[in-house]
């Protein structure tokens, strides 16, 4: 008998310019089943991103010519490794009160904790009238630089987990 | 087998009943085997990787924070987490298929389920 084959997601291509964590940053990004929307915003932030590089580059002297990196798909995933959280907190019950336990994560969760901050903080805490692709753009730039809002709410999160690292014993598992 | 079964019923009876003085038992619940098993967890509680944790930890300290100062302690971590999660992966699956010769209580459950005592005429 023949058996049931399962339909491939729309989001998945067997191009060369698919990736996989790009294809989860869009579908983060998706509002309303919007993929159109989310997709375009990503590619005008390439787009941005790559701009802005390029003119640096340019205005650069020739000796720091090699290091600046024009690539906006390797500046996005340095710039996704440099958010991700190394340890994360759990809320757990113990003696009827709460306390947050540092905990390691899993690479997924990294991955999702990672994306979640960038696109809540290029929501909430940016200027009203520029658009997320030039916000998500300049986020990412300084993430990659090791700097900006994402970067010290994952410093904030390690040092909590630092504070409380007294209760790691709570966890059992 | 069969004489044996009626001597402790005849026994039983003569301690619940009141003609010889007060009932030596007062049972709340029937006096019969239930057709399900208790749930028991052996796995005992214990948190993986605390002492990476805590070196890692110590490192951030001193180095305040530079994540490109403890990159060693890190990786190190990273590959306990791995280890551990791998170990807790392999526990399940076996903790599932056999419990050191006994069976596991859900599956006692199923074939109580299936052939359960019978202390009532239907």
């Amino acid at each position: 008998a023949v058996r049931p084959i399962k339909a491939a997601p729309p989001g998945l291509t067997s191009s060369v310019f698919s990736d996989p964590t790009v294809s989860k940053f869009v579908n983060m990004m998706m509002e309303d089943g919007d993929k159109v929307l989310a997709r375009s915003i990503i590619t005008q932030t390439f787009e941005s991103m790559k701009r802005k590089q390029v003119e640096k580059y340019h205005k650069a002297p020739a000796t720091e010519k090699e290091g600046i990196e024009c690539n906006p798909y390797t500046i996005f995933h340095q710039a996704l490794e440099n958010c991700k959280p190394i340890i994360g907190l759990i809320s757990i019950q113990k003696g009827g009160k709460y306390y947050q336990v540092p905990t390691p994560l899993t690479d997924s969760r990294r991955r999702f904790l990672a994306m979640k901050w960038l696109i809540t903080e290029c929501r909430d805490n940016k200027h009203r009238r520029t658009h997320m692709y030039e916000k998500l753009s300049q986020e990412l730039l300084a993430a990659f630089m090791n700097e900006g809002n994402v970067i010290k709410r994952k410093h904030d999160m390690h040092k909590m987990a630092e504070a409380n690292r007294a209760f790691a014993h709570y966890r059992w598992w | 087998m069969a004489t044996k079964g009626s001597g402790l019923q005849a026994k039983v009876s003569r301690m619940l009943s009141k003609d010889f003085g007060k009932p030596i038992l007062k049972p709340n619940k029937p006096l019969a085997l239930r057709n399900e098993v208790a749930n028991r967890k052996l796995r005992q509680g214990e948190a993986s990787c605390l002492t990476e944790m805590s070196v890692m930890m110590a490192c951030w300290k001193q180095s305040e924070f530079n994540h490109a100062a403890c990159t060693q302690e890190v990786q190190a971590f990273q590959r306990c987490t791995a280890l551990a999660q791998a170990e807790r992966k392999a526990r399940m699956g076996q903790e599932s298929s056999g419990q050191g010769g006994r069976l596991h209580p859900k599956q006692a459950n199923t074939l109580l389920k299936r052939h359960p005592n019978l202390y009532r005429e239907i």
